[in-house]
């Protein structure tokens, strides 16, 4: 008995211990905060920091070759990815994408559905935080612009207070009521955000906000009815008003030549730059990672000290386009300039052209390329000590008619290459400098005259004023005359439609412009004419399970 | 009263009898002998040794040797050890020296099993626990303890995840029990639970994907190994609770025993001798044929001959020299043991070089009722990592660097700077000798423990362990290196560290008392505190200024001077939430007359992991057991010799997602950025495994033959998913409990025989052999009834970017192939597939299965451990993407199967079940040879030369290097299984060796 006393003396100090050395089990967190952190520990700046990551989320949907500039390229008339032999296969999901074979398993809709909803969440999440009347007005301007093209790719788009249990799914906005939300957040902060400041602007600001209002007025008729759009007068009469007030700031003009406004150097040189994403040559943090624009693009060994890595080579566009610029005959893309039109590029660029090992050429590369001292390029075997066997390095514009190469030596080459954006040489596959041009200037005038040739009254010969001012600028010869688009050729190159092609091209606007102008489904190159349910995307099939609020689009 | 704790600590506590009775004997006469091995004849060290019918004795010295006093009246010693099957000798007639050869026996049921928190005698054993002894081992070329298992476990698969040595391991304990990648068995090492996780930091590069993990026992002697005990069923894994679902590897390291002092020496050294398999590329004349074949321009023969799969490989000479010193008497003990070995691997460039130590006492004091033990284990570990990366995208890796290299092409040019070959592919010679990468791993664990005997039938014990690692990882890029993205002209530099700590306390009271006469009681109860913490950084630059040509080479790697590039890549720190956990558990065990067992166990987890509505998970368990051979039906001998029957039921649990994720967290980002990144879900929890266990235990013609049966039949539910997030969302997933059901149902069996047993000649034999079916079912979505998809199993290289091989959904094994049906080639020498993937087969092996011979001529032993396994499909990417027929447009080189199918060049590179192999096999893992020479001059004992050979060959129709592949391809944290891509190559290697002890 005395033993089983000791035993129970012993039993009961270690339940005692036990107690004691219990914990909470509270989690530290360490290297992250918890909500009430971050509002204590940070308060004022804290809201700041927000905003900024709400700016930084748009890298991943502009640089992602398979977002944005896919959805909004590759599904247009502008761009297709061929398959080279064994290359961009890829499941077939870029000839999907081009000839509108996409179903709701399309990887590309999930993506870049996350992405902007991410830049919506994170928008949404500074209205949390306290945020001064100007800070709110920006991630109002930045979820506005997330809504918008949410809106234009999914024809609906799921949105949450400040606040909300993630947990929950949210409500659904569609059809009218979603535009006129964005459209009153829009119009509500038009007064609050900052004044345009300095050469260029990174930051929402109000010739930002009008422009964007103009896009939600030209293509609300669109949004509404994708299959037969039409055109409110007050709506083209906002798009004008809009469009004026910011012509009229005197604040943006024509870049003289029409590259610098896609050069590492074009912060400095740009006229056009009503919101951009600033990038710095040599820092990735929070860079954009422009690089993806020509990588995707250019051939292995578009880049000699780069090849064979120089490219990816796959984005390509199609003769139908290089045609509508009405050039005759095929520049040589030898030292000499002969084209008209500078937007169709081929022209030697200092800096670019002559940068050793370059010798590319901004614009459209057609036909043979050549170095920087003139010298043609080769392809594959690239090595000098393989002489006359060499394949010679030319992009030819015809494309096979599966988009399927399999024809030996030309499969790395089929497909004229579009570089607009040039590299920024030390940077060639690093943190390039090239700020990327969100809203662009021109953008505005192209609109108005939409605008004026859409309005109850239209203005055609005002509309067309405005065109070829923007085209004497770029060096191209006036338009004698200029309709709004053929229902059959979406390059008829005296229409509008092609000559936004023309300026506005792998600019993230091409498919919306097809819609609105009611060609999209229309037979285009390597595309049969298809069904009207692909006037949207499918919501992605993993969104549509996570919130039952989200209804599928028709016809998928 | 005392039968059980001299069952659980028989051999300490035989010495400790020795002592307080010996005073009270009446000692007439005085015996001497040893006690040898019979297989071996090794010195068995601290054999219980007692007059029949007495409970006092003598142990067996370092020698074997033994010397007792015993009463004239006794007739018999009985002389029994761990791992023998005890013995009776007879002394009649005035003997006063004895040798007694030992006969080890797997069958023995006196072994004992550590079972968590304590041990048991195997025939005691209720739950499903496979032991291995150190003498049962595998042999040749190891580098981590796991590696000693392989194919000696029912049941248990243990994958190299390639040939890289020091590489981790995948280790399926009873089937895939989690969709989660992080699926391994928890490993408790003299009664510490690990992390898991290893202080070697990771790294992912830009341009070559993520490189594999280290395995995190690196810094574990193997030689200091005596068992392994491998949990399989809930009632043994329950009282690890909430990390108890994947299995637990109970690690048990040698203690000092007995008296005296020895101290063992080995050193081996060894080599690879080339592939264990090749993969077959075309040679040379075969490319030059395939040419001409396909039409292709004649500049594309280079006019050389090489092999680089030859060029890449090296076989130098790996050096390994251990000791070991014990020293000691009754309450003091010591042991020592020194590990340095440098393996080189079978790539250039790559080796493993360990440099271990370890210190561990036990003292006794307060006559014997307080013990103390403490032990040290320290290990620096040098990896020197080549670029085997696993998700390389088309610019490759080293390995398909030389898959694809023109077998036509030099390295090197006329005037010595190495050739860039411009197709692509990079020069492998060149890679190679670019880059560097050289992860330190500092290890150190570290244990106290302190027992205090309360009364006869109470124990009280106290451990405190702190295991804490420290890594560092160089990895340079030159940037002379031509054809690379991203690499070439600018090279590139990063610094990495990670730390590792955690610590464990643990109290237990344990008590033991006869309730009855046959009635026994043994209860545990217990308080476990533990915490981990987990932290890293890593630097990197690119753009630097030297190392930029082959000419101009220097010796300063870029990390030494990593502010000197030009872009300066955003320097990571994170630092991992701390994880808590704080445990209570108990257990009782009732013993009536050895006949009938049952255990209980119950154990409550809170962890800082769950959410703040599920502190506390509770895992209990039961199991029964029927000794029917102690029957008394069963007693008069007959065919078994043993015969049991057992059953068990348990809950355990698998906690393994990231840290933090049940709250909301705000992170800060660079350039002046913050926000939101995750979904927090405070109602998140552990996985359960809920399952049942039915065995046999049997032993035939006094146990000659041996074994047992087992089915088991386990469902893991309330899955730790990462559920699509509802946008807008900060992140595109986060993590929630389904209740959706994965089952595995399976039967193990293990049989052991001596099939001879003669003086000179001795041949045992053992199989083993696991069955397993897994399925996943009821895998819904939150609030759906719509079965959710989750691809994975990333597939890489040129022109699949994005295709996911594998599915995780509804009515298929976790895994399932889901890939478009390959229908042959049409008319123009293109493939033909479906347009749609779809279901494809099981990644996952029906049957594994080992087989381990032993065999002794004279001083002659032969021992080999071979096994496989079947039922199972394997995806060859490197066949989709490396050596794929369209390489040869540019001259690279192809594979043997693309060059004799009827495609051509200009077909497309796409994943389909064509790439999809059989890979049934069967490997002969290790055989070794060794020869007895026992003594040698005054000094020299026990002094043993081998031979051992490992990876010896491989039956199997599978094309790639080694069907023993998981080459890690997960995707977004879900795992992938049974896909091959350019991995490290396994080696053949040869090892010779010499033990002997002073």
């Amino acid at each position: 008995m005395i033993k089983n006393n000791i035993k129970y003396k012993v039993i009961a100090l270690f339940l005692a211990w036990g107690v004691v050395g219990c914990t909470k089990l509270d989690e530290n967190l360490n290297s992250t905060l918890t909500n009430q952190q971050t509002a204590d520990a940070l308060g004022a700046s804290g809201t700041g920091l927000l905003l900024q990551t709400a700016y930084n989320d748009l890298a991943t949907p502009f640089n992602d070759v398979e977002q944005l500039i896919n959805l909004t390229g590759n599904a247009s008339d502008e761009s297709l990815v061929p398959t080279r032999g064994g290359d961009w296969d890829d499941n077939g999901k870029w000839r999907a994408t081009h000839a509108h074979t996409w179903n709701a398993d399309l990887a590309a809709c999930l993506l870049t559905f996350n992405s902007l909803n991410k830049i919506n969440f994170d928008a949404t999440n500074v209205l949390a935080f306290n945020p001064t009347p100007q800070q709110a007005a920006e991630a109002r301007f930045i979820r506005a612009y997330a809504l918008y093209n949410l809106l234009d790719l999914f024809g609906q788009y799921p949105f949450r207070n400040p606040g909300d249990n993630l947990l929950n799914a949210p409500e659904v906005k569609t059809g009218a009521p979603a535009i006129d939300f964005i459209i009153s957040e829009l119009t509500a902060i038009l007064p609050t955000v900052p004044a345009a400041s300095a050469n260029i602007n990174f930051k929402a600001n109000p010739d930002a906000v009008r422009m964007l209002l103009m896009r939600c007025y030209l293509n609300k008729g669109a949004f509404a009815n994708r299959a037969a759009p039409t055109f409110a007068d007050g709506d083209m009469q906002q798009v004008i008003t809009l469009g004026n007030a910011i012509i009229t700031s005197g604040r943006y003009s024509y870049t003289p030549n029409y590259f610098d406004n896609f050069t590492p150097d074009n912060q400095s040189k740009t006229k056009e730059a009503i919101w951009a994403y600033n990038n710095t040559s040599g820092v990735s943090a929070a860079s954009l990672d422009v690089k993806s624009f020509w990588f995707r693009t250019l051939h292995y060994n578009s880049f000699d000290p780069k090849a064979p890595n120089a490219g990816w080579n796959g984005f390509s566009t199609v003769a139908e386009f290089y045609n509508s610029f009405g050039i005759a005959g095929t520049p040589a893309q030898t030292p000499d300039d002969t084209l008209l039109d500078q937007r169709i590029g081929g022209r030697f660029k200092p800096g670019i052209t002559d940068f050793p090992g370059s010798g590319l050429r901004p614009g459209l590369l057609i036909g043979q390329q050549f170095d920087h001292l003139g010298n043609k390029k080769h392809y594959r075997n690239w090595v000098a000590a393989d002489g006359a066997n060499a394949k010679l390095l030319s992009f030819t514009p015809a494309i096979a008619s599966n988009m399927i190469e399999t024809t030996p030596g030309i499969l790395e080459t089929t497909g004229i290459r579009v570089m607009k954006y040039s590299p920024d040489f030390p940077q060639y596959d690093g943190a390039a400098g090239n700020d990327v041009l969100i809203f662009r200037y021109a953008d505005v005038a192209l609109m108005v005259a939409e605008a004026m040739m859409r309005k109850g009254t239209p203005d055609n010969a005002g509309a067309l004023t405005l065109v070829n001012a923007l085209r004497a600028a770029r060096g191209a010869a006036a338009l004698p005359s200029m309709t709004l688009n053929s229902t059959t050729n979406t390059y008829a190159p005296l229409t509008l439609l092609a000559e936004r092609g023309r300026e506005m091209y792998w600019e993230y606007v091409r498919r919306t412009d097809l819609i609105r102008f009611g060609v999209f489904t229309v037979a285009w190159p390597y595309k049969p004419a298809d069904a009207a349910k692909n006037l949207v995307f499918p919501i992605p099939s993993q969104a549509l399970a996570a919130n039952p609020n989200l209804k599928q689009n028709s016809g998928y | 009263m005392l039968m059980s704790f001299k069952n659980l600590l028989k051999s300490a506590a035989v010495i400790i009898l020795l002592c307080v009775s010996q005073l009270v004997m009446a000692q007439d006469r005085v015996i001497s002998g040893k006690v040898i091995d019979s297989r071996d004849s090794t010195p068995v060290v601290g054999a219980s040794v007692q007059p029949k019918g007495s409970k006092t004795g003598t142990a067996t010295k370092s020698d074997g040797s033994f010397t007792l006093s015993v009463a004239s009246n006794v007739t018999t010693l009985v002389i029994s050890s761990i791992g023998y099957a005890s013995q009776e000798v007879s002394i009649a007639g005035g003997v006063t020296s004895v040798e007694v050869s030992f006969v080890a026996s797997g069958g023995n049921l006196n072994e004992v099993v550590v079972t968590g928190y304590g041990t048991a005698r195997k025939r005691d054993l209720t739950g499903a626990v496979a032991s291995v002894k150190a003498k049962d081992f595998n042999q040749g070329v190891i580098t981590s303890p796991d590696q000693l298992l392989q194919n000696r476990v029912a049941g248990v698969e243990i994958t190299n995840n390639s040939g890289q040595p020091g590489v981790a391991t995948t280790i399926k304990v009873r089937g895939n029990n989690s969709i989660r990648a992080v699926n391994n068995p928890l490993y408790v090492i003299d009664g510490v639970p690990l992390d898991g996780r290893t202080a070697r930091p990771s790294v992912t590069l830009a341009a070559f994907g993520s490189t594999p993990e280290t395995n995190p026992l690196l810094y574990i002697n193997p030689n200091d190994i005596a068992q392994i005990d491998v949990l399989k069923d809930a009632s043994s894994a329950a009282i690890y609770g909430s990390r108890g679902a994947n299995g637990v590897i109970v690690i048990t390291t040698k203690r000092a025993s007995g008296t005296g002092t020895q101290v063992d020496f080995g050193v081996s050294v060894g080599t690879n001798l080339g592939y264990m398999k090749k993969f077959e590329v075309l040679d040379a004349s075969e490319f030059r044929t395939a040419l001409k074949k396909y039409n292709q321009p004649t500049s594309l023969d280079k006019g050389a001959t090489t092999d680089a799969m030859d060029e890449i490989t090296q076989n130098k000479l790996s050096q390994n020299y251990s000791m070991s010193l014990t020293s000691g008497g009754e309450n003091a003990r010591f042991r020592a043991s020194f590990l340095g070995s440098k393996t080189f691997g079978f790539l250039r460039n790559s080796a493993l070089d360990r440099y271990l130590g370890a210190f561990g006492g036990s003292f006794k004091f307060m006559d014997k009722k307080l013990s103390i033990d403490f032990d040290v284990k320290t290990g620096n570990t040098v990896e020197e990592i080549t670029n085997v990366s696993n998700t390389a995208g088309s610019q490759g890796n080293l390995v398909s660097s030389a898959l694809s290299w023109n077998p036509t092409e030099p390295f090197k040019t006329s005037n010595g700077h190495y050739v860039v070959s411009g197709n692509g592919s990079g020069n492998p010679l060149a890679f190679s000798d670019a880059y560097s990468d050289i992860a330190k791993v500092t290890n150190l664990l570290a244990t106290i423990s302190a027992g205090y005997k309360l009364t006869n039938n109470l124990d009280y014990k106290f451990l405190f362990a702190i295991n804490h690692g420290n890594g560092e990882r160089n990895t340079n890029i030159d940037g002379w290196l031509g054809g690379f993205q991203g690499i070439s002209g600018v090279g590139f530099g990063q610094k990495s560290f990670t730390t590792l700590t955690s610590q464990t306390f643990t109290h237990t009271l344990n008590y033991r008392a006869n309730i009855t006469e046959k009635l026994r009681l043994e209860a545990l109860g217990g308080f476990e505190y533990w915490k981990t913490d987990y932290k890293g950084s890593n630097f990197s630059a690119q753009g630097f200024n030297t190392n930029l040509t082959e000419d101009t080479r220097i010796a300063i790697k870029y990390t030494d001077i990593l502010r000197n590039g030009q872009t300066q890549l955003p320097p990571v720190t994170f630092v991992d939430p701390q994880i808590e956990l704080q445990s209570y558990f108990a257990r009782a065990i009732l013993n009536y007359n050895d006949k009938f067992l049952v255990t209980a166990t119950i154990r409550a987890d809170g962890s800082s992991k769950f959410g703040e509505n599920n502190k506390y998970g509770y895992f209990p368990s039961v199991a029964a057991k029927w000794n029917i051979s102690n029957e008394d039906f069963m007693k008069n001998g007959g065919l078994f010799s043993n015969l049991a029957v057992r059953a068990s039921w348990g809950i355990t649990g698998n906690q393994e997602f990231p840290a933090g994720a049940s709250q909301e967290q705000f992170g800060f980002f660079s350039y002046n950025s913050a926000g939101q990144v995750n979904v927090a879900n405070p109602d998140l929890k552990w996985e359960e495994t809920n399952s049942y266990n039915l065995g046999v235990d049997f032993g035939l013609f006094n146990g000659k033959l041996y074994g047992s049966i087992d089915y088991y039949n386990k469902n893991t539910t309330n899955l730790l998913f990462q559920s699509t997030a509802i946008q807008p969302a900060p992140a595109s997933i986060y993590f929630i409990n389904l209740p959706a059901h994965l089952t595995n149902k399976g039967l193990e069996v293990y049989v052991g025989a001596t099939l001879i047993e003669k003086t000179d000649f001795s041949l045992d034999i053992n199989l083993n052999y696991a069955h397993n079916k897994n399925l996943l079912s009821d895998f819904y979505g939150p609030g759906t009834t719509t079965p959710l998809q989750i691809l994975t199993g990333q597939i890489n290289g040129q022109g699949v970017s994005g295709t996911l091989a594998q599915i995780i959904t509804n009515g298929v094994p976790v895994n399932e192939f889901n890939l478009k049906q390959f229908n042959g080639f049409d008319a123009n020498g293109n493939q033909i597939v479906s347009a749609n993937p779809g279901f494809a087969g099981d990644p996952n092996p029906h049957a594994i299965f080992g087989v381990g011979l032993n065999l002794r001529f004279k001083k002659f032993y032969l021992n080999a451990n071979m096994g496989g396994a079947s039922g199972f499909l394997i995806y060859n990417n490197t066949a989709t993407n490396i050596t794929n027929i369209s390489g040869i447009i540019g001259g690279r080189n192809i594979d043997m199967a693309a060059y004799n199918s009827a495609e051509k060049p200009t077909s497309g590179a796409t994943a389909s079940t064509r790439f999809l192999e059989d890979g049934d096999y069967f490997k002969l893992r290790n055989a070794s040879i060794r020869y007895e020479i026992g003594k040698v001059g005054k000094y020299f004992k026990n002094v043993t030369a081998f031979v051992s050979g490992t990876n010896l060959f491989v039956i199997t129709k599978f094309t790639g290097f080694d069907p023993e592949v998981n080459i890690d391809k997960s995707q977004n944290n879900y795992p992938s299984r049974s896909i091959e891509y350019v991995p490290y190559p396994t080696p053949r290697a040869i090892t010779f060796g010499l033990n002997f002890s002073l």
